[in-house]
């Protein structure tokens, strides 16, 4: 039974995914600097359903989360993210938490676990958003935990890549470590630029469903 | 003394048996120590160590770039004062798609050497414990970053010391393996959406390059996930790879290290921004793996046997065969006479096929860029061939006889002129049927001319059964011969109707010479047809009178000179060229251009869709798919609607070019129909049999891939 259902997904995969994939480019544009960034909507941890639309004119910060992952851990361990959450939001930013993995992989959370997610790590997120077929991940092209954009009131994209420039593990590296989310929100705060607008995002994969 | 003492104590060391050994560590999911390249090491030397990471089964490490996610494996010396030690030497890293994304590193068991220099005042015979901690990110689906304090104990050693019988000889061939810098010129520029790399040198030259890749230091140089589409050129190849975030940047890059594996070597290269060479490009994509690869000897074994059947329905092989066909009706009851004959057809065709399959191969062996079809590029063969088919269709016309009138009456059906007559004319229909490479048989033959000698006879033989199948099991069942309608008057007026598709071919044939030699070539055929006819008739006549008891010597003498100088004519070398390019190709109401590598790599490097058609005037196919698709409103419209370029080459005459262009998917003949994508990739092999919707279909998919 097993064996015959990973059969078939595997098969659906080559079949059916895999030429997706291919195609994927031409079908929707990877997000871009500067263009409108890409809708969504999605359901958050207390059920209820949240769009990209709902914050118009307000500045959106999305992080890609998986709590498992040892990256994730360095910047939830230490607090350092939840004190970044806590300050955005408190100066008006929407700071929307998405969980791209897949049922049965690793960082997924539905139910009890996702309602209680906010309380047990002490977060300031505005909502938790459940991402289990990858839907927005794909649409930003999300590929690690961290990996973080931020869209600037008039929804355009503003920043995307990394949460810092130290892309290792060890929580000893967030000592000096430049923060470009909070680079990214000042800039944007005192109406200049964005400075740095791309980087590369750093961590460990996001569990899509495959 | 004391160096007496140290060389004891050394001695002793290397005696033990452990002079270079660290204690492996379980870090959960790999096994961690340091090695080294020597027994030990002597004062002011710089040897090899490594570390050594033993991975467990599903997970993997990562390279100095890790790419989509991820983290390189570091490595942190606690080193006695003096001693130095390198960065790590990291082999060229294996792919490893995740998901969507991808990622480079290594799997199983991996060394990663660096360069350890002993500082020249090191006390000789002392142990020395050199430490260090090693970090990794360990991944399957989750990632778990581990740690190993290492040590690796070494004696300093008076004089460089043996090679370590465990680790040396492996340290030294991941050193030689590794990635260095030989000299290889690469540049890159930025076209369209995507990425130009291109690398020439020496050690690229003539290069398959069917999995080249590059491995860029930098994490935000490309787009790691997606494809690399590779095109090879005389000196080396480029590949289009997409931009990283690093080019979304205000400043963009200036310089593109990294590693570029091609052929399972592994390159070091430094790329500058600048213009491609054109010696980086122009021959395609590799040969690709899938169209060659996936055929065996079976699935080409059994095309070329149907590929053979079809080919009897050729209107320059059809004829000779159903005169054949009605033979075997007026003998249906002669069932044994009837299966010799069958047998006969099948072994002139066999010998026929093999005989053009053996020469075939002894030229390519040769050297020489012949494909199949190769017959029909030179001229007096063409003309040769047109006064055959001529010849053939006078005899049907009635003007002359062969065979019966001299055969007395009641002389057998199966006399040796009869077995003669069977295997001639399968002789003969292989040799008018070569020019008409069936649907089937393009794929089948492209792939036996790459094989060794008997796997191509092999498929070679396979088409002459097929080819020969439907004639020899007419012969062999005795219920088939009986369908066929009953010996009657009306065979002599079939036989003059089936004059006029002989006739037809030797006119398509004349054509055919107009367009490899002109004018010249075309009135030096027909001066030769003329002067057959004449023969023709003189020996018919001579055959009427002989009937008559009669001699016309001077006809028959008139005959024998007139059909010398024909043939003589018709087959001397020494046709010119035709004038101006025009040629084969025939009608054509779309706009083309005469294919070049150079045009090709031009036309897609403006990033339009390209239409190529590999086509000769010999070819039948080509000519029928000139006529229903290719120069039919709708795909003009629609090369004009895609902008595509549409580029002909004409291989009516020998062309070792388009020849290699053609081995290169796999084909040795035409027709040949690709279609490039307006973004780069390779070419898309069409149908050897097109519709006009096909095209169409093909190049709107081209604009958007």
């Amino acid at each position: 039974m097993s064996l015959s259902r990973r059969y078939v997904l595997s098969t659906a995969f080559v079949l059916g995914i895999a030429p997706a994939l291919a195609v994927a480019p031409a079908a929707h544009a990877a997000p871009a600097i500067g263009q409108p960034a890409p809708g969504f909507s999605a359901v958050d941890a207390e059920g209820r359903t949240r769009s990209l639309a709902e914050f118009k004119g307000r500045i959106v910060v999305l992080e890609w989360h998986n709590e498992g992952c040892p990256y994730v851990k360095k910047h939830y361990g230490s607090g350092a993210m939840q004190s970044l959450q806590k300050s955005a939001t408190a100066g008006g930013v929407v700071w929307l938490t998405v969980i791209s993995s897949a049922p049965h992989t690793q960082g997924y959370l539905a139910g009890e676990a996702a309602k209680g997610w906010k309380a047990k790590y002490g977060a300031s997120s505005t909502a938790l958003l459940l991402d289990p077929a990858g839907k927005v991940g794909h649409a930003y092209d999300a590929r690690t935990t961290p990996h973080m954009y931020v869209v600037d009131k008039a929804g355009k994209l503003a920043y995307m890549g990394g949460i810092d420039d130290k892309p290792v593990a060890d929580p000893a590296s967030l000592k000096g470590a430049k923060n470009y989310v909070t680079a990214a929100l000042a800039d944007l705060k005192a109406g200049r630029p964005v400075a740095t607008p791309v980087t590369k995002a750093y961590g460990c994969s996001v569990k899509y469903a495959s | 003394m004391r160096q007496i003492l140290a060389a004891l104590t050394t001695a002793l060391a290397l005696l033990a048996g452990a002079p270079a050994v660290a204690a492996e560590i379980d870090t959960g999911h790999l096994k961690a120590e340091l090695v080294s390249q020597a027994r030990g090491v002597a004062p002011g030397q710089t040897i090899h160590v490594a570390l050594r990471q033993k991975i467990q089964k599903g997970w993997h490490t990562y390279w100095r770039n890790a790419g989509d996610s991820g983290e390189p494996t570091a490595i942190a010396w606690t080193l006695p004062p003096g001693w130095k030690a390198s960065d790590f030497v990291w082999p060229a890293p294996q792919r490893q798609p995740t998901g969507p994304l991808m990622n480079y590193g290594y799997s199983g068991e991996v060394l990663l050497p660096m360069a350890l220099t002993a500082p020249a005042d090191a006390r000789t015979g002392e142990a020395v414990a050199l430490k260090a901690t090693a970090s990794f990110l360990v991944c399957e689906q989750v990632c778990v970053p581990e740690q190993a304090e290492l040590t690796l104990n070494l004696t300093v050693t008076a004089n460089p010391a043996p090679e370590d019988p465990a680790w040396g000889r492996k340290i030294a061939a991941v050193l030689t393996a590794a990635p260095r810098p030989v000299g290889l010129d690469a540049v890159f520029a930025r076209q369209g959406e995507g990425l130009k790399l291109a690398i020439t040198g020496a050690p690229l030259k003539g290069a398959e390059d069917a999995d080249a890749y590059f491995f860029p230091f930098d994490g935000t140089a490309i787009d790691h996930a997606k494809p690399q589409a590779i095109e090879r050129g005389p000196e080396g190849l480029t590949l289009t790879i997409a931009p990283g975030v690093a080019f979304h940047a205000p400043k963009p890059p200036e310089q593109l290290a990294g590693v570029l594996v091609a052929d399972g070597r592994a390159f070091e290269i430094d790329a500058k921004a600048g213009a491609p060479p054109a010696s980086a490009s122009g021959l395609g994509a590799p040969r690709s793996t899938a169209s060659s690869a996936g055929f065996g000897l079976g699935a080409a074994a059994v095309f070329a046997f149907l590929g053979g059947i079809v080919l009897n329905l050729m209107p320059c092989v059809f004829p000779v065969l159903a005169m054949k066909a009605t033979s075997l009706a007026r003998h249906a009851d002669e069932h044994r006479a009837a299966r010799a004959q069958g047998v006969a057809f099948l072994a002139g065709v066999l010998a026929t096929f093999l005989a053009l399959a053996g020469a075939l191969i002894a030229i390519r062996a040769g050297g020489a860029a012949v494909g199949w079809g190769f017959q029909l590029q030179s001229p007096p063969i063409v003309a040769g061939l047109c006064l055959l088919m001529l010849g053939v269709a006078l005899n049907l016309s009635g003007v002359f006889e062969l065979g019966q009138s001299l055969q007395g009456a009641g002389q057998g059906f199966a006399s040796r002129g009869g077995m003669f007559g069977a295997f001639f004319t399968g002789a003969l229909a292989v040799v008018v049927a070569a020019p008409c490479t069936a649907p089937f048989m393009g794929p089948a033959m492209g792939w036996a001319l790459i094989q060794s000698a008997p796997v191509a006879l092999a498929v070679f033989a396979a088409l002459g059964l097929g080819f020969a199948a439907p004639f020899t099991l007419a012969a062999f069942a005795p219920g088939l011969l009986s369908r066929l309608p009953k010996p009657g008057p009306w065979m002599e007026t079939f036989r003059r109707l089936m004059a006029f598709p002989m006739y037809a071919a030797a006119a398509w044939l004349a054509w055919v010479l107009a367009a490899q030699s002109g004018q010249a070539g075309l009135a030096r055929v027909l001066a030769a047809a003329v002067g057959l006819a004449l023969a023709a008739w003189l020996f018919g006549r001579w055959q009427r009178a002989q009937g008559q008891d009669r001699r016309p010597v001077i006809s028959t003498a008139i005959a024998g000179v007139v059909l010398a100088l024909s043939l003589a004519t018709a087959l001397a070398p020494g046709y010119a060229a035709p004038a101006g390019a025009e040629g084969s190709a025939g009608r054509a109401d779309a706009p083309y251009e005469p294919w070049s590598a150079a045009r090709l790599a031009a036309a897609r490097a403006e990033g339009r869709p390209v239409f190529v058609n590999f086509t000769a005037a010999w070819c039948v196919s080509c000519q029928v798919n000139e006529r229903v698709a290719l120069s039919t409103d709708k795909v003009a419209k629609a090369l004009a609607a895609t902008n595509a370029v549409y580029l002909k080459g004409d291989w009516t005459r020998k062309d070792a070019v388009i020849e290699a262009e053609l081995a290169k998917h796999g084909r040795a003949g035409v027709p040949l129909y690709l279609v490039y994508g307006a973004h780069g990739g390779e070419g898309v092999i069409l149908p050897q049999l097109l519709t006009a919707d096909m095209v169409v279909r093909a190049l709107g998919a081209a604009k958007d891939r």
